[in-house]
């Protein structure tokens, strides 16, 4: 079965700088081509809108809430909390692995039913794994009433004063 | 084996265990013929490159410029009119225009691929003969009077005459016989008259499905009338 | 392709001839008949080619490329497809709600959603023309019978694929024609009750028949496709690749393929053969 092949063809110098020039332009586009298919492969998988759970919620009044008392929103994750100097919002999520926190009101604390961590009013940890304080989260008066964004956290000092 | 004869013997140094016997090699089927060849690569994947380029480019182009369609959601109380089946359908839904769904949706459809299925099994003219070369008059009789038995089926049988098989087989027929009426050993007349059976009827389901899922897709409306694409858009 | 020019050949040495380059692919650049070879049985995704090929099987008359263009095709549904199936949910309502967020939200989702069905459509096309093509060339006949066969069940799992595809969408569109054509499987005498049954997964088009038919479509169906098709490649080459007609019966290509001169041994003086 003869082989037809070309091995090496006679090619002048014209067809053989020619030939790498098409190659190179050859090479060049698939490179592009490639490229921008990763780019866009990559950019798809980042989706446009989050059909999460909303997070800003009208708490209610601040009138509503007496002085050195805690609200516990245990659907929105978030206690309000009325202190001395202001109002503070903090997450009550759990800082060790995440589990939901219960307020005590006979104690004044704020335990974790998964590993026994336990918080201070003001979020600080007394006891067990947790790692850090309950983060707070940001707190404005909007018409007269409390908001919680649950998404932007504050420094532990910051307070909402009325 | 032929020409080998198995000794056996007690004494293994003999005539040891044989566990396996190698046949000479035979020769992979690429080898078999003398015509010439080329190397795949890059001849062939370059063709292979080249063809996928150009459909992948065809494709992106298609996509970037023409939507598919998205109707309102699906809705089990409003039946649209009317309700098409894809493509790929529309032919055996045409036929439904005709006979009833036990006929046109399974006994048809069932028969061709049941035909498609057994055509490489029957039909192989191994004396590689010519269709009208022997018994040339009694063929061309048995040919109409099959046509008209077939024509017949098909025009009366059904709700409407269907015109979609019957025009294709009457094209066929009328093909099949012009290498018999006119013999010619070159040329187009002649080429016909080498075709086989197989090639005929299977024109002829090409041709009569063509026919109909074009009727399908572009010639039917609402209540599946027959309308003209050119004059009330395609549905 | 000869290598015989020097202006460029660094850029391809760095490439081709450093350690990490060659750990992968064992064999040198294809411009020996040997490492052409190599390029070939050593690659695993090449060595379903043969070695060498007969230089009629590869024109495009003969074939028009249409096996490889529906496997083509092929290949870009499965990968548009798994993209899609990111952003897609298979239960009612929500995957409606899930088109219009790829028509409108996501990025490049219309030209995705698009691709997929202009591939799915032309698919089923070349799939048929593929076996006209097969059919009027004769490479059906033995010993290739079973390949055929192979073959039309192959038509059958891809147009059950575009069918499945089809209600995916959840619009008028899809539930009507899947609808009307669960009913022509509904007519079959013995079994078509049971058909509908099995197919929607109860006897409405619902939910239920939408989970079934999403994993009809991502899983059981792709799954045959990709083994029978292996089954049909394999028969290909074991019957000695392309069918070429038999002998006598083919007329003589309009042109023979030129032949090449002999390969003449590096540095002897080329004179010019035009």
């Amino acid at each position: 079965m003869p082989l037809l092949d070309d091995l090496r063809m006679p090619l002048d110098e014209h067809d053989e700088a020619r030939r790498e020039f098409l190659a190179l332009v050859g090479a060049a586009a698939m490179g592009l081509a490639s490229l921008g298919t990763a780019i866009t492969a990559v950019r798809f998988m980042w989706p446009e809108v989050l059909f999460e759970e909303e997070r800003r919620f009208r708490i209610g009044k601040p009138e509503e809430i007496p002085e050195g008392t805690l609200v516990a929103l245990p659907q929105q994750k978030v206690y309000v909390v009325h202190a001395p100097d202001g109002f503070f919002a903090m997450s009550a999520t759990c800082t060790h692995l995440g589990c939901l926190t219960q307020y005590e009101r006979e104690n004044n604390r704020i335990f974790c039913p998964c590993h026994g961590s336990k918080f201070s009013a003001e979020g600080a940890v007394t006891d067990g794994p947790a790692p850090r304080p309950l983060p707070r989260l940001l707190l404005t008066l909007e018409q007269g009433a409390l908001v919680v964004d649950v998404s932007k956290r504050v420094e532990r000092d910051v307070v909402l004063k009325i | 084996m032929k020409g080998y004869s198995l000794e056996t013997d007690d004494n293994a140094r003999k005539a040891p265990v044989r566990l396996v016997v190698v046949q000479g090699e035979s020769e992979p089927a690429v080898d078999a013929s003398d015509e010439p060849q080329v190397m795949s690569m890059p001849h062939l994947f370059l063709r292979e490159g080249i063809a996928l380029v150009v459909l992948s480019l065809g494709l992106v182009l298609l996509a970037i410029f023409v939507d598919a369609p998205l109707e309102e959601i699906a809705n089990p109380l409003k039946t649209p009119n009317p309700a098409k089946a894809p493509w790929y359908f529309l032919g055996l839904q045409e036929l439904l225009h005709y006979y009833p769904p036990i006929f046109s949706g399974v006994l048809l459809p069932g028969l061709v691929v049941l035909a498609l299925v057994v055509i490489p099994y029957f039909n192989v003219n191994l004396k590689r003969e010519a269709l009208w070369q022997t018994r040339t008059r009694s063929k061309l009789a048995y040919l109409w009077a099959s046509v008209a038995a077939l024509s017949a089926i098909f025009l009366f049988t059904g709700a409407h005459p269907v015109w979609p098989i019957v025009l294709p087989l009457w094209l066929v027929a009328v093909l099949m016989t012009l290498p018999a009426l006119y013999p010619r050993r070159q040329g187009a007349i002649a080429w016909l008259g080498d075709r086989s059976l197989a090639f005929w009827i299977f024109l002829w389901f090409l041709l009569a499905s063509v026919a109909l899922t074009v009727i399908g897709v572009f010639f039917r409306g609402p209540g599946w009338q027959f309308t003209l694409p050119w004059r009330d858009g395609i549905y | 392709m000869a290598r015989t020019s020097t202006r460029y050949r660094w850029i391809a040495d760095a490439v081709l001839e450093n350690r990490v380059f060659r750990s992968i692919f064992r064999h040198g650049f294809a411009d020996s008949n040997r490492n052409r070879s190599l390029a070939v049985f050593s690659n695993i995704f090449l060595h379903i080619h043969p070695v060498k090929v007969n230089v009629r099987a590869i024109r495009f008359t003969r074939t028009y490329y249409l096996g490889g263009l529906s496997a083509a095709t092929f290949l870009i549904l499965v990968v548009t497809g798994i993209f899609l199936m990111f952003y897609y949910h298979p239960s009612a309502p929500r995957a409606y709600d899930d088109m219009k967020d790829l028509q409108f939200v996501v990025y490049m989702g219309p030209f995705l959603r698009n691709l997929h069905r202009w591939a799915a459509h032309a698919m089923v096309a070349l799939v048929l023309l593929h076996m006209v093509r097969v059919f009027f060339a004769g490479a059906y006949r033995p010993p290739r019978e079973f390949n055929w066969v192979v073959g039309v069940v192959l038509l059958l799992l891809t147009i059950l694929l575009s069918y499945t595809g089809y209600l995916l969408p959840w619009d008028q569109l899809a539930y009507w024609g899947v609808t009307v054509g669960t009913n022509m499987a509904d007519s079959m005498p013995v079994l078509g009750k049971y058909t509908k049954f099995l197919l929607l997964g109860g006897t409405e088009v619902n939910e239920n028949a939408l989970l079934r038919f999403y994993v009809l479509h991502c899983v059981v169906l792709p799954f045959f496709l990709v083994l029978l098709l292996s089954v049909h490649i394999w028969r290909v080459r074991k019957d000695g690749g392309i069918y070429l007609g038999e002998a006598g019966e083919e007329k003589p290509d309009a042109e023979p393929e030129p032949v090449a001169p002999e390969p003449e041994p590096v540095g002897a003086t080329r004179e010019s053969v035009r």
